[in-house]
């Protein structure tokens, strides 16, 4: 399998001389970034390989479901994949996707956030090279708010005020019953100071700040600033929602700048960005954490060549060009004074850096699609939640998650 | 027979709803394809402020054969459809035949076993399928889909030519074959155009089937050499990860219904051709 | 005709009965393996997980488990939620679809003008792609950008997939457009079938066309009723598109095949996915046989007499 620490051309190549075809199993982004990588990492190595870009689906959830079926088919065709953050544990424990060598395992994750190399470790091991990172950021209505609210409950009332007063109030949050319902959930636990799992099988779920996150959804849903397709709604919807002015707020990815500049200019010119809004008054916010990481595939024939690519796919020039032609906020601490993402993010780059560092992981275990099912199960539609009798959906949810984290029980 | 206006009127009004029923949503879909990404959430039919677009339709077709993310898909879609409707319509009609009109043991089980076929759930077995067409060599093929459309649409076709040749009188094969022709003959020149209603129909069950799956095309396809529409829709993209390539979707299913329309308008006038007078009295 | 009869009797069968039990089953043969090609395997397989726990993220912990996973599902309330779920869009579709295919099949017979137009059209929505379809109809009902809450009558914010029988309604209404055209065109093949000169000698005889319906149409119908309805009904058990995209099952509108696919997919853990497999077989094996022995269909009936 691993052909040694020499990289000779014909090491499991197919011609000898030719370059090696790895094959790179990720979705296409719109603006074409994902074949631009592939191009230039093909030209960098100098003749040894050529990245072959593999479409996935664009959902997240087909993607997994097509990478886990070749996978545990023991595909060697699988040598490079775009994986999203919260695949780490599931993948790795399976012995799905290769660790990275010490030496490379440093290369990947020099200059990157260190909450996204959390997302890119399991055990202790390296499993993929960050490529690019997302968060969310708070977008307000600038005629509508003078200032932006700093906690949950500050930008209820803020809302319900102006519900009151007749003038658009929304606020757009994605709680369908999906993986972003897990996002926001686990946003709202980490930044109330805590979180759902201590390690790969322990559930950790304080009591203090999961009511007090479990309290903010209930409110929220309950409030008339609710939107009424809470329940169906995504990052899609949320920006829609947004972008038809009745809303004032939203938390929703860095996508949504561009989206509304390019079609709700009349909203777009009131359109202001401030951090992720904190759960407890004295407690900085932990924003979502999104992205994807570059894995090597477990049962490919060129591993060695494979770490080599994903290095360069995780390298400063591909972060760039995903940032340049998608949007895409870069894994690397260092490349957020680059004009390129100045230019992406005009006056707000610093809060989405600040964002990503401060952001909280979602958990990371084997079990994560069994401990998200179990959270969407509990919890959602949020307006199921009462505030004011959070205990007992607690101790359903703490319940849950334990048979959850151990793989057990019907979701 | 004249007919007065009362049944004119009464007849219009009849299909007056009938079209609203069926085509409303369709109405809709299509005013989705000529929305762009602006106006798609406006919950309107007609874009305000005039803002249609063709995009939606520019862009499948942009990139030519290899590239387009849609045109390939649709040759695929209807060349393994005709395929396959044709191969399950011969072989549903030989068994049918055998089991309405012959006499063997067996019967029982092989419409039970059918059925139970039709009735497992399919997510259950696309997984081992999928391990089986790439140990064969099938997957990612026109045969790859054109096997498994066959096993789950057989049992209904079977099922319908069935309950049609059951109901074609007994008289006209023994007639037949006391004239000197072979069960084969019989079947060839007296059944199958008496049963042509049935065979028809089955045809466009069939054919709607292989056209509309999902599941097996997406499982058992990984490049546009075999992918079918329903399962390109899954890679299309919208202007960021996160935006719904609504417009797109829409546009993709208004031209794929084409072939519908046309397939569906070809052979409607052949289901109701009916028993001939002069066959059945008597 | 000598040789229609049975000299054999018990003792043996005549060369013509054997001539057409070999007919019979060369007949058959093609169709039986193209069936039995693609799923013998696969079910056979899912049957045998069914008894093990089996966990792709986790494969150092396998082994049989006998019924346990049986024991699972069967024990957990989501489950009979979902049963229950599904048992109620089943009725409910089929029953609308039966009464409004009829119609629609008798508007395709006996249309004065225009048949080409109608028969077309109806069945254009059976054609449109499941999961464009049941996406359209979503947006449709979405409060914020469909059109439905725009129309008189209906209130501005009307979230109705965020009501459990509200959002039910929509999923059913969305079925029932998207497959009433297939028991209509199997009715409608039925309805061809029937001689114009029955209802000729029963005009004569005096009867209306109430009477000409339930005395004529229907008794002459029943076969391809039962085949539509059969097949229709079992179809609707397994839904799994229009949920799945209007709610993905969320305020308990889950059904049976959701779950299947939540746990083989979502969870890969494959001993308990298939374990719903088999029991969402053996439920609508259930229901086959109840058509099959309290509602007569006898398909397998061959000439009369033998």
């Amino acid at each position: 399998m691993v052909c040694g620490a020499v990289l000779v051309a014909g090491c499991g190549g197919s011609e000898s001389g030719g370059p090696v075809t790895l094959n790179w199993f990720v979705a296409t982004q719109p603006g074409g970034s994902i074949q631009k990588v592939a191009k230039d990492c093909s030209a960098a190595s100098n003749g040894r390989y050529s990245i072959d870009v593999q479409l996935l689906p664009t959902d997240a959830s087909q993607q997994r479901e097509q990478l886990v079926r070749r996978l545990a088919a023991k595909d060697s065709t699988v040598d490079l994949i775009g994986m999203d953050v919260i695949w780490t544990g599931e993948f790795a424990n399976a012995g799905w996707i290769a660790p990275f060598p010490k030496a490379e395992a440093t290369e990947v994750t020099k200059d990157v956030f260190p909450s996204v190399v959390k997302t890119a470790s399991f055990e202790n091991k390296v499993y993929g090279a960050p490529f690019n990172s997302n968060t969310q950021l708070l977008w307000y209505r600038k005629d509508l708010v003078k200032k932006a609210p700093t906690t949950w409950d500050q930008m209820i009332s803020e809302a319900d005020k102006l519900a009151a007063q007749g003038k658009p109030a929304l606020i757009q949050v994605q709680a369908n019953k999906y993986e972003g319902f897990t996002v926001w959930f686990n946003a709202l636990v980490d930044s109330a100071g805590g979180s759902i799992l201590s390690g790969p099988t322990t559930v950790s779920l304080p009591e203090g700040p999961t009511e007090d996150a479990m309290k903010v959804m209930g409110t929220l849903a309950a409030s008339p600033a609710a939107a009424p397709n809470i329940s169906t709604s995504d990052e899609d919807t949320t920006r829609i929602g947004f972008e038809d002015g009745s809303s004032a707020f939203m938390v929703n990815y860095t996508f949504a700048y561009a989206s509304a500049q390019a079609n709700a200019p009349g909203v777009f010119k009131n359109m202001g960005f401030a951090r992720y809004p904190r759960v407890v008054a004295n407690k900085p916010s932990a924003p979502p954490l999104g992205g994807f990481n570059i894995g090597v595939g477990a049962y490919s024939t060129h591993q060695d060549l494979a770490f080599d690519a994903a290095a360069c796919i995780g390298g400063d020039k591909s972060e760039l060009t995903a940032t340049e032609l998608d949007g895409l906020p870069p894994s690397r601490e260092d490349l957020y004074t680059n004009k390129v993402v100045t230019k992406a993010y005009p006056g707000f780059s610093q809060l989405v850096k600040e964002s990503i560092d401060a952001a909280g992981p979602r958990p990371l275990t084997p079990a994560y699609q069994d401990v998200s099912l179990a959270i969407q199960d509990t919890l959602q539609p949020p307006d199921r939640i009462d505030p004011s009798d959070v205990p007992s959906t607690y101790d359903e949810l703490k319940s849950r998650l334990e048979d959850a984290v151990n793989g057990k029980g019907l979701f | 027979m004249r007919r007065g206006t009362r049944e004119y009127s009464a007849w219009s009004f009849a299909m007056l709803l009938v079209l609203l029923f069926s085509l409303l949503p369709i109405v809709w879909i299509i005013s989705l394809s000529l929305k762009t990404p602006k106006t798609v959430g406006d919950g309107r039919f007609l874009p305000a402020g005039g803002e249609w677009t063709l995009k939606n339709y520019k862009v499948l077709f942009e990139g030519g054969f290899d590239n387009s993310p849609f045109i390939h898909p649709l040759i695929n879609s209807i060349a393994i459809a005709l395929i396959a409707t044709a191969i399950a319509i011969v072989l549903a009609a030989f068994a049918a035949y055998a089991i309405a009109r012959l006499n063997f043991p067996g019967k029982s089980i092989i419409l039970g076993g059918a059925l139970a076929i039709a009735m497992f759930p399919a997510i259950s077995t696309i997984g081992p399928l999928f391990d089986m067409w790439r140990s064969i060599g099938l997957y990612d093929t026109y045969l790859g889909l054109i096997i498994p459309y066959l096993t789950f649409s057989l049992p209904l076709a079977i099922y319908t030519l069935v309950a049609f040749y059951r109901e074609i009188p007994w008289d006209l094969e023994q007639a037949a074959q006391v004239d000197g022709a072979t069960p084969f003959q019989a079947f060839r020149r007296v059944i199958l155009p008496l049963a042509a209603p049935g065979t028809f129909t089955a045809a466009i069950l069939v054919f709607i089937f292989c056209w509309n799956d999902f599941l097996f095309a997406i499982t058992l396809t990984s490049s546009n050499n075999a992918r079918t529409v329903p399962a390109a829709l899954a890679f299309f993209t919208g202007e960021s990860q996160f935006t719904q390539p609504t417009g797109n979707i829409a546009a993709a299913a208004v031209i794929v219904t084409i072939p519908i329309i046309i397939f569906v308008l070809f052979f409607q006038r052949r289901i109701v051709a009916g028993l001939t007078a002069g066959a059945v009295k008597g | 005709m000598a040789g229609r009869l049975r000299l054999g009797g018990r003792r043996g069968v005549t060369d013509r009965a054997r001539e057409e039990r070999r007919l019979g089953w060369m007949l058959c043969a093609p169709a039986v393996i193209a069936m039995l090609l693609v799923t013998a395997y696969p079910i056979g397989y899912a049957v045998v997980l069914s008894l093990q726990h089996i966990d792709l993220r986790f494969p150092d912990q396998g082994g049989w488990v006998g019924l346990s996973n049986y024991q699972t599902v069967l024990s957990s309330p989501l489950w009979w939620t979902d049963v229950l779920n599904t048992v109620i869009i089943t009725i409910i579709s089929v029953t609308i679809e039966l009464a409004l295919g009829m119609a629609l099949a008798l508007i395709m017979h006996r249309a004065i003008f225009g048949r080409g137009l109608v028969r077309t059209s109806v069945l254009i929505p059976y054609g449109i792609v499941t999961v464009v379809a049941a996406f359209a109809w979503f947006f449709a009902f979405d409060p914020s950008s469909g059109f439905v809450n725009q129309l008189p009558l209906i209130a501005d914010d009307k979230a109705w997939f965020g009501d459990r029988w509200s959002a039910i309604g929509v999923i059913i209404a969305a079925e029932v457009w998207k497959t009433t055209p297939f028991m209509a065109l199997l009715l409608l093949a039925g309805l061809t079938t029937i001689d114009d000169g029955l209802y000729e000698a029963a005009k004569v005889d005096g009867a209306n066309a109430v009477q000409r319906f339930f005395r004529i149409t229907l008794p002459l119908m029943k076969p391809a009723i039962l085949v539509a309805l059969l097949f229709r009904t079992l179809d609707a058990f397994r839904i799994f598109d229009t949920i799945f995209i209007m709610t993905r099952g969320a305020q308990n509108t889950e059904s049976v095949s959701i779950l299947g696919y939540n746990q083989i997919i979502s969870r890969t853990n494959l001993g308990l996915g298939s374990a719903v497999s088999v029991l969402i077989f053996i439920m609508v094996l259930l229901i086959a046989f109840a058509f099959v022995r309290l509602l007569g269909v006898r398909m397998a009936e061959g000439r009369p007499g033998t």
